[in-house]
């Protein structure tokens, strides 16, 4: 189905993210331009009532309960208890001293932008790679689309089984072929590593899809007129093709390091944090503070951490958005 | 088509491809043999390539083990989650798209909601715990299925938003003009008009729904009750793994999964060149 992917050509990839926050032109006169005072009114009526319902649950389950952690965070609370008191900034400072939290924080920012940095850098040779047609891409893509369509607990367990130290698939081969058997899930300085490789099994394609999504949207002309300028193949790639998929490989990356931030289920599967806590992350240390330690003033004063740290990333993201919008 | 890339013609693009194809599936191969072995056979020091005493046994097990039930749960959670999502958000983006409320509060909203798309969700567990278990909605699918608005609902107004945007307005003018209510229009003229969008967005809402695990693991208690993840975690968290019955379950659960892809396949390829994940 080559032409279902060429149909993206249609709609240029980029042009749609950048309108994203301009308004009709005529959003604010009313279909008609017509302003009468009543009609006005039934007119904002109507639109918010049609979206109060998400509103409602919108902020019921996000704003209200981060208010709450929020709060929570400056409170040494614990649930079992049920004692709280006010203790100012104690919690962050007690966080940010904690060596499970650093450590955390570490690992986190480690896996984020390893596998971001791997996905998208491969995702863009695949597609570079498999551009234009060849007998049965489109079942080569869909063959090759599946590992994201896995859950993630059935990508997690397959890689456990595979990753065993004395059964597993990978150190079998590895004695076979004469090499010493790697502790894939149980040696510290591997075990992060070994969730990079699962998660870049997984996602790779999704950056696959993406990227060839992106190729296919450059118009032909620009490839032929440099053709016919004599450029090589590398000057094409690097001083035409990349370029001007810069945006779309930008995008990519956010969208990758967003996900791959409140990674949680694969560690938990994997590793469960360990061994000792070579593969803790944030979300991991929130949970555990939270629901076996029932310290809900530092897993809050942590999670506020975490939040700052997402919009610190996400400012990048929101001011291409705003400034498009005055644009 | 100009051919810019040369590498297809060179002999390495076969067997590169045939790498990629081994190194994307020999997993999935994996799952399916490993769930066709025996116990004993899953076990051995040195694994089989391939089920040398090819059984069912671990598929009886599962199935009569409750993962039917899971199954069913896992199913019942998705669809009424992402219909949720889908019907709120639907009409939430037609309102942002549309009318431009007071106080840029389209501009806060959306804000809002891509910083709760980014949030790890186990940031928001605690209090949600709490107020869910005041409310009795513990260890209750469909408070399950409310708590999944978390994911799906930024989500589905997000990508709805992108639809909606990118939509003429002459349609909605014309049938104004005509008589049509607003309502009329939106149900007869916007909803029909996104269609694509809408199967595009359920589709992502139906991926996140069905992987979701860590507020299934949290609200959820009793074991007819759980969801597929849940039961996959539970095989693996034992002493001694069953690996052929955890991967029956696999099977299980990535069957409804390769049955959907192959429907919508060509919705979704179009969603990702939209980039709107």
């Amino acid at each position: 189905m080559p032409s279902t992917l060429r149909s993206s050509r249609d709609r240029p990839f980029l042009p749609k993210i950048k309108k994203s926050f301009t308004y009709h032109s005529t959003t604010n006169r009313g279909l008609t331009g017509m302003k009468s005072k009543g009609k006005m009114q039934g007119k904002a009526l109507f639109y918010w009532s049609i979206l109060l319902p998400a509103l409602i649950v919108m902020l019921w389950l996000t704003l209200y309960p981060m208010i709450t952690v929020f709060l929570t965070s400056f409170q040494n609370y614990n649930y079992i208890s049920g004692r709280r008191s006010w203790i100012g900034l104690g919690n962050y400072k007690n966080i940010l001293a904690d060596q499970v939290f650093l450590t955390s924080f570490k690992n986190t920012i480690v896996y984020c932008f390893s596998t971001t940095f791997l996905e998208v850098l491969l995702g863009t040779v695949l597609a570079l790679v498999f551009y234009g047609n060849f007998r049965g891409k489109s079942v080569f893509t869909i063959l090759l689309i599946l590992p994201m369509m896995l859950s993630t607990m059935v990508v997690s367990s397959v890689w456990k089984t595979l990753f065993h130290y004395d059964i597993g698939l990978l150190n079998t081969i590895l004695s076979r072929i004469g090499l010493v058997r790697v502790g894939w899930l149980i040696d510290p300085h591997i075990a992060l590593w070994s969730i990079v490789l699962v998660d870049v099994w997984q996602w790779t394609p999704f950056a696959f899809i993406v990227m060839q999504a992106g190729l296919l949207s450059i118009p032909q002309e620009v490839f032929e007129a440099s053709v016919v300028d004599g450029a090589s193949y590398q000057q094409r790639l690097l001083r035409i093709t990349l370029p001007i998929l810069k945006d779309q490989i930008l995008l990519l990356c956010l969208l990758r390091t967003i996900d791959t931030f409140k990674v949680f289920a694969k560690v938990f599967a994997l590793t469960g944090g360990g061994p000792g806590n070579a593969t803790e992350t944030t979300s991991l240390f929130v949970y555990r503070e939270a629901f076996q330690y029932f310290n809900l003033g530092r897993s809050s004063a942590a999670s506020m951490i975490t939040l700052a740290a997402v919009v610190l990333m996400s400012i990048f993201y929101l001011r291409k958005m705003l400034n498009s919008k005055e644009a | 088509m100009a051919s810019y890339v040369t590498t297809k013609h060179s002999p390495l693009f076969p067997i590169f491809m045939a790498l990629i194809l081994v190194i994307t599936l020999f997993p999935i191969y994996w799952i399916v043999v490993t769930s066709l072995k025996t116990p004993v056979e899953n076990i051995l020091p040195v694994p089989t390539l391939y089920p040398h005493k090819p059984t069912l046994e671990n598929y009886q097990k599962v199935l009569f083990g409750g993962s039917l039930r899971n199954l069913l749960n896992s199913v019942f959670v998705t669809t009424a989650s992402t219909l949720f999502s889908l019907i709120l958000g639907f009409l939430a983006a037609y309102a942002l798209v549309r009318y431009r409320f007071p106080l840029k509060f389209n501009v806060v909203f959306l804000v809002w909601i891509i910083i709760v798309k980014m949030l790890p969700p186990v940031v928001l567990a605690v209090p949600l715990y709490e107020m869910f278990s005041k409310m009795k909605l513990i260890n209750n699918l469909w408070g399950l299925v409310l708590i999944f608005q978390v994911y799906t609902l930024p989500y589905c107004i997000w990508m709805l938003y992108g639809f909606l945007k990118s939509l003429p307005l002459e349609f909605e003018k014309a049938a104004e003009i005509d008589g049509a209510s607003r309502l009329q229009i939106v149900r007869l003229i916007v909803f029909p008009l996104v269609q694509t969008g809408i199967i595009a967005t359920a589709i992502f809402s139906i991926i996140v729904a069905w992987d979701e695990f860590l507020f299934s693991m949290l609200f959820i208690r009793s074991p007819e009750l759980q969801t597929l993840p849940l039961a996959i975690v539970s095989y693996i968290g034992e002493f001694e793994t069953l690996w052929g019955q955890l991967m029956a379950i696999s099977v299980l659960a990535i069957i409804p999964i390769i049955v959907f892809v192959r429907f919508v396949y060509r919705e979704m390829t179009s969603a990702y060149s939209l980039g709107l994940k």
